[in-house]
């Protein structure tokens, strides 16, 4: 049975239906009802890569899923699920209080799963061409999410993003040709495949100076795409004014499926040239974006850049752990990918709850006392923020301490000591910030939310998911994501 | 193949290549939004001059396709959708760059220099040409240099796509056949797409600030 071409149909088809659809409830609808099977087959996906060889192709290889790209399959799913599942009462919402027009309504149901298209097309792409194309067409169509409002900062955003993103995907461009280039035989006219499953069989034979040209060109490129500091600036910008549903993907998934694209041309790069390389450079630029968000979080008085910066900051992480390189901390940097994807969007869901009661994101406007207004939103918000900080029982607990129990345990104690700094910092200034705007007496006198409970469902169920995979996960999955660590950490070339 | 025609096919890319470095200058240091508008499409010709000897001297089917695609979609469609835009919203000049022409000239001049000195150890893998990386080296620096030092946003439009000539004259001269066929049709319908996306938002920006000047978009701040 095919199973990797129905993923990437199934969001296609919902665009297409959701075309000629007028409401917003059966729009959003269709795109629930297409997540949901994205989701069905990753699970699916995941149960065949049980068993050897642990890797699925489709149409000669063309599609191509391994260990590290089922587990994006699932997140890009879970993230997308809960967002459409959220944002059919949100833009009911949004419509009734006049904010969009029912045009931008259906805008943002067609591309919500183009994008999401885009991402699995990223993910189960075997040609590095293709992987690429996809990611600039996961750009083009968030974009025009993140400019959804026409308000002038979210077209400032919007052009920020695009303008930034569209150099950044040139480098990883130039990069892609160097790599492609060094794949060439000098002596041969035959052109050489472009898979990835075929340049790592030859990777021994690339040109090494080639190939860390290339990297060097696609770290800058696409790690501006992951947001990876000093090329992040457009992050907190289209984080903030995309709408909520938006922001939770863009933060929840689209991230990490950049840092996907960068991850593989790594694996190529320690192939090629050993470790060292570009292990090092992942380092370096891991913890310029931890320590970067760490201070602007700490100053940062607009809720959804807060989350922001929060979100910076744990891809930050998420790329020191695959900077050590130990199996420890790719394993810790894996998880906490995946509890990350669940708990940010729960933040931006609520923070999306409260500007739509609110009708501002300036923490010093909405004041202290939002738990009052809007119960269910604070508890679910108020969760999910102990757990982005890191605090137990939730999984990013865990999965932080892994990576930096891993530096620790592989000599490197100067560079787990400033996470572990990095860290505290965030921590301080998250919990700092909500507790002053969600606890308390409220000082602004509004009238109480008529639905108190819009939004709970997609929060409580993202929540739910993060407390049972916390502790426990199952074995498919421990097995998926040990074969992804082996993959990362060049074990199980395949 | 024989000798000197490839050595014929080889010179003619070098020279053609040096014609779009030239181009890129002369974009640099023009500040007429159509007049840049008909440089990067005479830019783009000589790409696809380039894509169109390829195929011819290798008998490269394929190749003819890119070459036709960067015809149609580069020199005639994307500068008539541009052209169309700026007469709309009837600006027609770059005022005041960051940097005045002068001096653009001079640090593009570095750029070049740099771009060779990037590109010279691996002038032993180019396949055709002379230093044909080094200029797609230089247009990617250049282009950089015009998205920063331009306002408009139309002008920074244009200073992307220059980038991603360059990126094609890269593929073209360390390839020699470009990259496969499906590859090549991504990244084109991507780049058409791409001028469309950004040419609603420039649409939707000159609505909203009645400018298009990007140095307007300021409000968003730490």
């Amino acid at each position: 049975m095919m199973l990797l071409v129905p993923i990437l149909v199934a969001p296609a088809v919902a665009a297409l239906g959701c075309l000629p659809a007028r409401s917003p409830r059966v729009m959003a609808f269709v795109n629930v009802l297409a997540f949901g099977t994205t989701l069905a087959l990753g699970v699916e996906l995941l149960r065949q890569l049980q068993a050897p060889p642990h890797v699925v192709t489709e149409w000669e290889e063309f599609f191509r899923a391994d260990a590290l790209s089922v587990w994006m399959v699932l997140l890009i799913s879970v993230v997308s699920l809960g967002s459409s599942l959220y944002a059919g009462r949100y833009f009911e919402r949004d419509l009734a209080a006049g904010v969009v027009t029912p045009g931008r309504v259906k805008e943002f149901f067609v591309l919500t799963p183009l994008f999401a298209a885009g991402m699995f097309l990223v993910v189960l792409a075997n040609n590095l061409g293709v992987m690429w194309f996809a990611l600039e067409a996961t750009a083009l169509s968030s974009v025009l999410l993140v400019a959804l409002y026409n308000r002038n900062t979210s077209l400032e955003a919007a052009w920020k993003y695009v303008i930034l993103g569209s150099l950044g995907l040139a480098l990883a461009l130039f990069g892609t040709v160097f790599t492609y280039a060094a794949a060439i035989d000098q002596k041969s006219t035959a052109l050489p495949s472009f898979n990835w499953s075929h340049l790592m069989s030859m990777a021994g034979q690339l040109d090494p100076r080639m190939i860390k040209l290339a990297f060097v060109f696609v770290l800058v490129g696409y790690g501006t795409k992951a947001g990876l500091a000093p090329m992040h600036t457009w992050l907190p910008d289209a984080h903030s004014e995309a709408p909520s549903p938006t922001s939770a993907m863009l933060s929840g998934v689209s991230l990490k499926v950049a840092l996907y694209a960068l991850l593989r041309f790594h694996i190529l790069t320690t192939a090629c040239l050993g470790s060292g390389f570009s292990r090092t450079l992942l380092l370096v630029f891991g913890l310029g974006s931890m320590c970067l968000a760490a201070p602007f979080i700490l100053v940062q008085t607009n809720l959804k850049r807060l989350l922001a910066y929060s979100s910076l900051e744990h891809i930050g992480l998420i790329c020191v752990g695959f900077g050590l390189n130990s199996p420890v901390t790719i394993w810790g940097s894996l998880l906490h990918m995946g509890y990350h994807a669940l708990t940010k969007p729960v933040l931006f869901f609520a923070a999306g709850n409260i500007h739509q009661t609110c009708h501002t994101l300036q923490m010093r406007l909405i004041g202290p006392g939002m738990v009052k207004m809007l119960p269910a939103t604070v508890v679910c918000m108020g969760l999910a923020a102990v757990a982005a900080t890191g605090l137990p029982p939730f999984g990013l607990f865990f999965s932080e301490l892994t990576i930096l129990n891993g530096g620790f345990a592989a000599g490197h104690s100067v560079v787990s000591t400033i996470v572990l700094l990095a860290l505290l910092g965030a921590f301080c200034g998250i919990l700092y910030q909500l507790t002053r705007i969600l606890l308390g007496v409220p000082k602004v006198a509004r009238t109480s939310d008529a639905a108190p409970w819009d939004g709970v469902p997609a929060m409580g169920l993202m929540l739910g998911a993060l407390v049972v995979f916390s502790v426990w996960l199952p074995a498919p999955l421990r097995f998926v994501l040990q074969r992804a660590a082996g993959i990362i950490g060049g074990e199980a070339v395949p | 193949m024989n000798l000197p025609q490839s050595e014929l096919a080889s010179q003619l890319i070098t020279l053609l290549a040096a014609g779009m470095l030239v181009i890129q200058l002369l974009m640099v240091v023009q500040g007429m939004l159509l007049t840049n508008i008909r440089l990067f499409a005479l830019q783009s010709l000589m790409l696809a001059a380039i894509a169109a000897i390829i195929a011819f001297f290798h008998n490269a089917t394929h190749v003819y396709v890119v070459a036709g695609l960067t015809l149609i979609g580069k020199v005639f469609f994307l500068p008539w959708l541009l052209n169309r835009q700026v007469r709309r919203i009837q600006i027609e000049q770059e005022i005041a760059p960051l940097l005045n022409s002068s001096a653009s000239m001079l640090l593009c001049g570095g750029f070049t220099l740099l771009g060779y000195i990037v590109a010279r150890p691996f002038t032993s893998l180019e396949r055709l040409g002379n230093n044909t990386l080094g200029v797609a080296i230089t247009l990617l620096l250049t282009g950089f240099f015009l998205m920063f030092n331009r306002r408009k946003a139309i002008s920074q439009v244009l200073a992307l796509l220059t980038v991603e000539n360059g990126v094609m004259l890269a593929a073209v001269a360390l390839t020699t056949y470009g990259m496969p066929l499906v590859v090549e049709l991504g990244i084109f319908f991507d780049v058409m797409v791409a001028v469309m996306v950004l040419g609603l938002l420039v649409y939707r920006i000159r609505e909203t600030f009645a400018s298009m000047d990007v140095s307007k978009l300021s409000q968003l701040k730490g």
